[in-house]
């Protein structure tokens, strides 16, 4: 008995991610007729390269989503700010030891976020400007860096992207990371980003230091977007400096598949991880019928399709449900 | 004795208001002259007519795709489809034209179309109103993918479409257009006289009041019996409807179609709201401000282009500077203020 409430405390609290799963399961339905090959080890492992940069910019988005600065627009191009500085600075200056390179992707990120965060919560901006500003700056600064795509990863990071089989780097970079998320929501810290996220003003009262939970939200979500270039430069071994606002719009759209509450307090992983595989997957899948040079339009097509239909179903189904809940009640 | 009391307050608080939305207008004004006194002093032909003239025009396209954002923001939403509705209405006019429509019917079918996108925008977001971004972020990439899919159906070469732009759609709204002998291209007088116009429906008509009224607080518009849904989705098609006039008109600008001719507007709309003072939140501000803002943010580009920076280096100096410009008067309370 008690297992069972526990199950049905489980799916009332993860319904927010139904889009999402949904989504998945027909996609892989739908590939397993058209591509089977892609449930072969090589398949997975090759889904996963081409899934985890996307899935760590989400999970990076995620947070501060949660804690309710709405969505992060910049994300997409620091994740490139991340990839073309890689390739550009640090190769031309020789530094290439994995140390160096991880704690520059990392730091940068880190520095990136907590400065808008800092422009939010102290100089009490609007999210949406800020984030939009540093859109801007970012892409302009993208382009300036790396005027084309080009540009060299450091050997070992290269090799990231030409695994194929399950137990790739990049799976372990993956592993790891759901590892530290799941760690992190056992912390005080989560529930605090949590409360903030839902009702600031109560979070405020009740003591909780708001600023400094934005401002460290915010530097978690940049740790990481900046694996999340690391894993980019891994996954094309060079530099692309124009595909920053694309990436904001596929995780934007993963974010809300996976229903996380753009208001903020509501969602997690849970949701935006199965999203952002279920993005990878719908350009996958539309490669795999012969579209010739309309592909990248049908791409933007169904990217933009996806993103309302998510929404609306992501409000739908949670308003059904309560009702469901409160018809029992009754 | 208290009676009189309460009257005194009732005229103060709309004059208080006004006073503070002319605050913002005069601070951005100062701005402008700023920008301007220092452009004239580095920059050689800064203040020389072709400048004012090719700064007056860029203020035209921006101020035009700005009115949608405005009246959005009003309200206490957003558009983010208006880039790709522009680059949409750019390409899939000229594709009309050079597949043999008329161009008046193309600009027709392109205007309604406009309307149609910005009603649905309208329609979706207006259950959604916190994720307004949102939903007019996937309406635009959507419509622009379908535009581009069935503007290169069968083509050979994808994504490039070719044609001719009508001369009276070039002399409207290029560098060299004329209006009635005078070297002033007639779209910036199109915006000048749009611009006065919508200041004063703004001000002085039910539609204004009411959208001020709805953006301020919700719940007390709802007591005077104005239609959120009706005035929502206005908004929203208005925003849709502009969206493709600047389009069209862009066409006439560069000679030729381009679908990322819009993506400059998805920061500069925002961008010049909120640097003319316009309350993102709804309620305060109004398209005199945007007025300003546009053409503070001209000034400022024109300044970095006259120092010499290119496209991608404007962007980035563009996006650092936005957010101190901003944080001059738009500022958000802190939380103790907001319990």
């Amino acid at each position: 008995m008690k297992q069972q409430s526990r199950f049905g405390r489980f799916t009332s609290k993860s319904a927010y991610a139904f889009a999402a799963w949904g989504l998945l399961a027909v996609l892989l339905i739908v590939c397993a007729v058209r591509a089977p090959y892609l449930f072969t080890a090589s398949g997975i492992g090759g889904l996963l390269v081409s899934a985890v940069p996307l899935v760590l910019v989400v999970m990076g988005i995620t947070v501060t989503a949660l804690v309710g600065s709405g969505v992060d627009l910049s994300a997409g191009p620091l994740m490139i700010f991340v990839n073309v500085t890689l390739v550009k600075v640090l190769f031309d200056q020789q530094i290439g030891s994995p140390v160096a390179v991880i704690a520059w992707a990392l730091g940068i990120g880190v520095l990136i976020q907590i400065i808008q965060a800092i422009v939010i919560t102290v100089a009490r901006i609007e999210p949406v400007i800020v984030t939009l500003s540093a859109f801007l700056a970012l892409s302009g600064i993208n382009l300036v860096i790396l005027a084309q795509p080009g540009g060299q990863a450091p050997r070992w990071l290269a090799e990231w992207g030409s695994g194929r089989s399950i137990l790739a780097p990049m799976t372990i970079v993956l592993i790891t990371a759901i590892l530290g998320w799941w760690a992190f929501t056992r912390t005080q810290l989560f529930t605090n980003l949590r409360l903030v996220g839902s009702n600031q003003r109560t979070a405020f009262v009740s003591g909780v230091p708001v600023t400094m939970i934005r401002v460290v939200a915010h530097g978690i979500s940049g740790l990481l977007i900046g694996a999340g270039g690391l894993a980019y430069t891994g996954q094309i071994a060079s530099g692309n400096p124009t595909q920053g606002g694309t990436y904001t719009l596929a995780a934007i759209t993963a974010l809300v598949l996976g229903g996380i509450s753009l208001a903020g307090g509501r969602g997690g992983v849970l949701g935006s991880i199965p999203g952002a595989i279920a993005v990878t997957l719908i350009s996958f899948t539309l490669t795999t019928f012969s579209l010739g040079s309309l592909a990248s339009f049908v791409v933007q097509l169904s990217y933009g399709l996806i993103l309302v239909a998510a929404l609306l179903i992501s409000v739908i189904i949670p308003s059904l449900w309560r009702k469901r809940q409160e018809v029992k009640a009754s | 004795m208290t009676t009189v009391k309460a009257q005194q307050r009732t005229i103060r608080v709309p004059l208080l208001s006004k006073a503070s939305g002319q605050k913002n207008v005069i601070l951005g004004l100062i701005m402008l002259a700023a920008l301007l006194a220092v452009g004239a002093a580095t920059v050689q032909g800064f203040l020389s007519g072709s400048n004012v003239r090719s700064m007056l025009l860029l203020g035209a396209f921006l101020g035009l795709a700005s009115v949608g954002q405005t009246l959005c923001a009003l309200l206490g939403g957003l558009d983010l489809s208006i880039p790709y509705l522009i680059g949409s209405a750019n390409i899939g006019t000229l594709y009309m034209i050079s597949s043999g429509v008329p161009a008046g019917m193309a600009i027709v079918i392109t205007l309604v179309l406009g309307i149609v996108v910005g009603t649905i925008n309208g329609l979706i977001s207006l259950h959604l109103q916190n994720q307004a971004l949102i939903v007019t972020l996937g309406v635009g990439f959507a419509t622009v993918g379908a535009t581009q899919v069935l503007t290169s159906a069968g083509a050979s070469n994808a994504g490039g479409t070719s044609g001719v732009v009508p001369d009276w759609l070039a002399n409207i709204s290029s560098l060299s257009g004329e209006t009635l002998g005078l070297p002033v291209p007639p779209v910036i007088l199109i915006w000048l006289v749009l611009a006065a116009a919508l200041i004063f429906i703004m001000r002085s008509t039910w539609f204004g009041r009411s959208t001020y009224a709805l953006g301020g607080n919700r719940s007390a518009a709802r007591l005077m019996l104005i239609s959120e849904p009706r005035r929502w989705v206005t908004v929203y098609a208005l925003s849709g409807l502009f969206s493709g006039a600047t389009g069209i008109l862009l066409l006439g600008f560069t000679g030729g179609a381009f679908v990322r001719v819009g993506d400059p507007y998805l920061f500069l709309t925002v961008a010049a709201v909120a640097v003319g003072g316009t309350s993102l939140l709804g309620g305060r501000g109004g398209y005199g401000s945007t007025l300003v803002g546009v053409l503070v943010l001209i000034a400022l580009t024109s300044l970095l282009v006259g120092y010499g920076l290119n496209n991608n280096a404007q962007q980035f100096v563009l996006g650092l500077l936005i957010v101190p410009l901003v944080g001059f008067y738009a500022r958000n309370p802190h939380i103790r203020q907001q319990i």
